[in-house]
């Protein structure tokens, strides 16, 4: 695995334009960086990235059943009473899942560690399944990669398939659903819109502000149509706590990502995981937080954190770095493993599982330890003769 | 093996009409298929708007032909809502009383190649009786039996056949009761 920089593509704005990508730069600082991007070898995809994806997959949602089975687990990971029921439920329905995201600290040597699921509102999709397999095809194109350069990523015809393997088990009409000011959230729903569209299942959109609800308990659109399924882009415990979330149980509708997926996106999966598989190579030791101050060579994370908000790390060294968020609630402790540092930038690898799949991964990059919003996205490739160093660039 | 898609497409997200990228174009054929209310709902569900207009136009065009036809305001308003109820001529100049188009359904053929929608899209109207029921001409567009022009006065709904993606529909009692934790969140996925 290496940092490598290379020209970008000159015309990749364009290429964002007509493809609809509009959040490659936010807040006027860069999201999508192609300055450089991460090769690895194909035994480092193969055997450190692609099989403990799929490995990790099958064990979390071994765990489920466990868990929807026991008041106590469902306590430990703060799911609410009146949800429990309706979470259990689905489980044991079997209602289908879509996708995933684990998040991997990997330097290219020795196992990667899972830091976290992000299994019910996971981003970066698009960028990693569309955009990235595009620089990719480009790059080649222009002999700025070598002809064999290849890419782990068949996210877009994995996420196509499953659409269409859904598409009996989703009761219609579909809607794809995300808070409507985000234009980020707005492009990975339009963009899961689009791969449904193409496996000939159709899904309306609506923003979650605008769903109604009915006398009898229903979800509707803006044209009264009550809601079959719903994808939402929007994180179940927030559904759940806000007005309507009392609803959810007798609506009828059918989420997507499903009710049960409130365990395994909690980070109270980790250290459940951990009880369960002691030892793991991938595993980092996790236990619940029980209130006591943070020792050093550990990080504090809320069981319900997104884009690395509200973490707290006491280093071994006995440094401290926090990073501030709206979240609070039950903790888990998770044994201080730092992400890599490539020339001063940290990449996280993000590895998707459509369905249940190991199909792909993205990495994000950030200035400091801790992965937040502003990390940029950067390509990457699979290159076995990857160029030595840090500064040979294809041209 | 290669370890990417051998081919990724954009169908909806593009500005083009059908961006298509792949390294090993691969024919495929999809059909989409749509009853719409509106150019504008068929515009959002498709993201096609130009063929949406062609459709509700011809749709629009097959109308009084394709519409049941009664004696009177007051026999089709045992079927179909009074308001709905007009005095309508078909194209060989037979007068009679028949409910308006209230939707239009589109079916429309995608090819991935060359990127572009295969052919116009093929539509008829659709009507609305009082259970909310939705129905089209039996008969296919532009082909022959079910659709005629000839007088079909006391036949009712007799050459329409039912189209099934009929929405379930609930009266809204209130709204804004999601996403209210996105105050001050830039995104929610993570």
């Amino acid at each position: 695995m290496k940092r490598v920089a290379i020209a970008e593509r000159s015309n990749w704005r364009a290429r964002a334009a007509e493809g609809g990508f509009r959040f490659h730069t936010i807040d006027g600082a860069p999201y999508w960086d192609e300055t450089a991007y991460y090769a690895f070898t194909l035994r480092q995809i193969e055997d450190d990235l692609e099989d403990p994806s799929a490995e990790l997959h099958a064990m979390a949602l071994d765990l489920v059943g466990d868990v929807v089975a026991s008041e106590e687990l469902m306590e430990r990971l703060a799911i609410p009473a009146p949800f429990r029921d309706w979470i259990a439920e689905s489980w044991r329905r079997g209602d289908p899942h879509l996708y995933g995201r684990l998040d991997f600290a990997y330097d290219g040597n020795g196992p990667a560690k899972l830091y976290e699921l992000n299994y019910d509102t996971p981003t970066s999709l698009y960028e990693a399944a569309f955009f990235q397999w595009q620089w990719l095809e480009d790059q080649r194109n222009r002999g700025a990669l070598p002809p064999q350069a290849d890419q782990f990523n068949s996210i877009h015809e994995a996420l196509v398939e499953r659409f269409a393997g859904l598409a009996a088990r989703l009761p219609p009409p579909l809607y794809f659903s995300a808070v409507r000011e985000s234009e980020e959230d707005q492009g990975t729903v339009a963009y899961l819109r689009d791969c449904a569209a193409q496996a000939g299942l159709h899904g309306a959109a609506i923003a979650i502000e605008d769903i109604g609800l009915s006398e009898d308990g229903r979800f509707t659109d803006l044209d009264d149509v009550v809601i079959g399924s719903l994808f939402k882009l929007y994180p179940l415990e927030d559904l759940m706590r806000e007005d309507f979330g009392a609803a959810l149980p007798g609506s009828g509708v059918q989420l997507l990502e499903p009710a049960w997926k409130a365990v395994l996106s909690n980070k109270g999966i980790l250290p459940l995981l951990w009880q369960r598989h002691r030892g793991h190579p991938n595993l980092l030791e996790a236990h619940f937080d029980d209130g006591r101050a943070l020792p050093a060579g550990w990080v504090r994370k809320p069981l319900h954190s997104r884009e690395g908000a509200n973490v707290a790390m006491h280093m071994p060294d006995g440094r401290w770095q926090e990073s501030e968020g709206p979240y609070a609630g039950p903790c888990i402790v998770q044994a201080f493993h730092p992400l890599p540092a490539f020339a001063g930038n940290y990449p996280l690898v993000g590895s998707w599982v459509v369905g249940d799949n190991a199909c792909g991964i993205g990495v994000r990059e950030d200035d400091s330890r801790i992965t937040r919003d502003s990390a940029r996205f950067l390509p990457h490739a699979i290159i076995d003769d990857a160029p030595a160093g840090n500064t040979r660039i294809y041209v | 093996m290669m370890k990417r898609s051998r081919t990724t497409a954009l169908l909806l997200m593009s500005t083009a009409p059908l961006l298509f990228t792949a390294c090993q174009q691969e024919q495929t054929v999809q059909v989409q298929e749509g009853l719409y209310t509106s150019v504008e709902a068929c515009s959002e569900a498709t993201g096609d708007p130009s063929s949406c207009r062609q459709a509700f136009a011809a749709a629009q065009q097959q109308a009084a032909d394709a519409a049941p036809q009664y004696a009177s305001r007051e026999e089709c308003a045992q079927e179909y809502p009074a308001e709905q109820c007009v005095p309508q001529r078909t194209s060989a100049g037979h007068s009679f009383v028949g409910p308006m188009m209230m939707g239009f359904f589109m079916s429309q053929m995608l090819n991935g190649r060359a990127g572009a929608v295969a052919a116009p899209p093929a539509s008829q109207p659709a009507f609305r009786d009082k259970a909310n029921g939705w129905a089209r001409p039996a008969a296919a567009p532009g082909g022959s039996g079910g659709l005629n022009t000839t007088s079909r006065i006391g036949a009712g709904k007799a050459g329409l056949a039912p189209v099934n993606a009929e929405p379930n529909r609930a009266v809204t009692a209130r709204r804004g009761g999601f996403g209210n934790s996105s105050r001050g969140r830039g995104s929610f996925g993570g």
